[in-house]
């Protein structure tokens, strides 16, 4: 519903409020005139993040380590706080893993995190077939790690792809 | 033949700055803190969820007579984090009474990229949302769109935030909106 939509939301209240941070970067606050940041800055901004980069598949294995160790943590817990908590750290790692991925153009990688991510949240599994799923997931992530596979397509990642396909489909 | 004008924009100097940076991930954090410095912000201040920036809100709201106390000029806050979640925190600032927090202007950094986020972050008030995986274009854009063109803020019954129509256009129709706008204008 937008604001128009309603004729029991009554009287609205437009805010104008003078453009206290134009005049605090150094523009006339009266001629309103569009600035723009340095793009020599944006560019040593896209360099950082280029740098990073270059460790990516590091700090992926990194990640994937805690990964594994926090999801046979949560595997070997029963139902509880304690698991939800644990599957809340699992959550956590798929999340980092996949923005990770995505920023250093790791597609495939970012492509099976996010899947994680969404799986683990996934509170219709069984909890049998949600470790088979999960499980996929965590081997795929690994072996795209150790052969630094980078693009979403090829032979490999098909497979890959296909076999937690088969995973979710078979386990749901 | 007519010569093309070329409009120089200015730089701007973000050196009197404070960001408030909202974010769980340690390699982010990192990441963004130090784009951000490459901008040339002044003052970047990193919270690792909701929680421990509302805590930092509510204290510099406090004592922000204090002349070595920044006031925060941004907040780029992350979605999903354990300690506090975006949506928390975007909520509690657009609800609190006091003008120095409500109309903070908040960017929302999101690795969601659905049509329902962003359209859920802009009804609960966000200025802008950023779909990650970031660059410094994205980052620049969305600092820059909040500086140059800070939109009215909007009460209603339901709604409190920056007017969520982006555009002027004509329109035509009947218009069905119940009340004429009372404008109020802030300092």
């Amino acid at each position: 519903m937008s604001i128009g939509d309603d004729d029991s939301v009554g009287k609205a209240e437009f805010y104008n409020r003078a453009n206290v941070l134009k005049g605090k970067v150094g523009l006339d606050v009266q001629t309103n005139a569009d600035g723009q940041l340095d793009p020599e800055k944006v560019k040593e901004a896209d360099d950082l993040i280029k740098a990073m980069c270059k460790d990516c598949n590091k700090n992926m294995g990194e990640q994937i380590e805690g990964l594994v160790r926090a999801w046979a943590a949560m595997a070997a817990l029963e139902q509880g706080d304690a698991r939800t908590q644990k599957a809340q750290q699992v959550f956590t790692f798929a999340h980092d893993i996949k923005d990770i991925a995505a920023l250093c153009g790791y597609s495939l990688a970012a492509h099976f995190a996010e899947s994680l991510r969404d799986c683990i949240t996934e509170s219709s599994f069984a909890e049998k077939n949600q470790r088979i799923i999960v499980q996929a997931h965590i081997d795929a992530l690994i072996v795209i790690q150790k052969n630094n596979l980078k693009d979403d397509a090829g032979p490999v990642a098909e497979e890959l792809k296909e076999t937690v396909k088969l995973a979710i489909e078979k386990y749901q | 033949m007519v010569p093309t004008i070329q409009r120089e924009h200015k730089h701007y100097d973000l050196s009197k700055f404070t960001i408030l940076l909202v974010e769980d991930s340690v390699y982010m954090q990192t990441l963004i803190s130090s784009m951000l410095k490459t901008f040339g912000v002044g003052d970047i201040v990193v919270c690792d969820g909701a929680e421990e920036a509302i805590n930092l809100l509510t204290i510099m709201q406090a004592r922000k007579q204090s002349r070595h106390i920044n006031t925060v000029d941004i907040v780029l806050t992350d979605w999903l984090m354990p300690d506090g979640s975006g949506h928390e925190l975007l909520q509690w600032i657009r609800s609190h009474e006091k003008e120095a927090i409500c109309f903070l202007p908040v960017v929302v950094i999101s690795g969601y990229t659905t049509e329902r986020l962003t359209g859920l972050t802009r009804d609960l008030g966000a200025n802008e949302t950023l779909v990650k995986p970031i660059s410094g274009k994205t980052l620049a854009s969305r600092i820059c769109t909040v500086i140059d063109h800070p939109r009215p803020f909007i009460r209603t019954a339901n709604f409190f935030g920056p007017d969520r129509r982006r555009q002027d256009m004509p329109f035509e129709g009947k218009d069905r909106r119940s009340a004429t706008p009372n404008i109020v204008d802030i300092e």
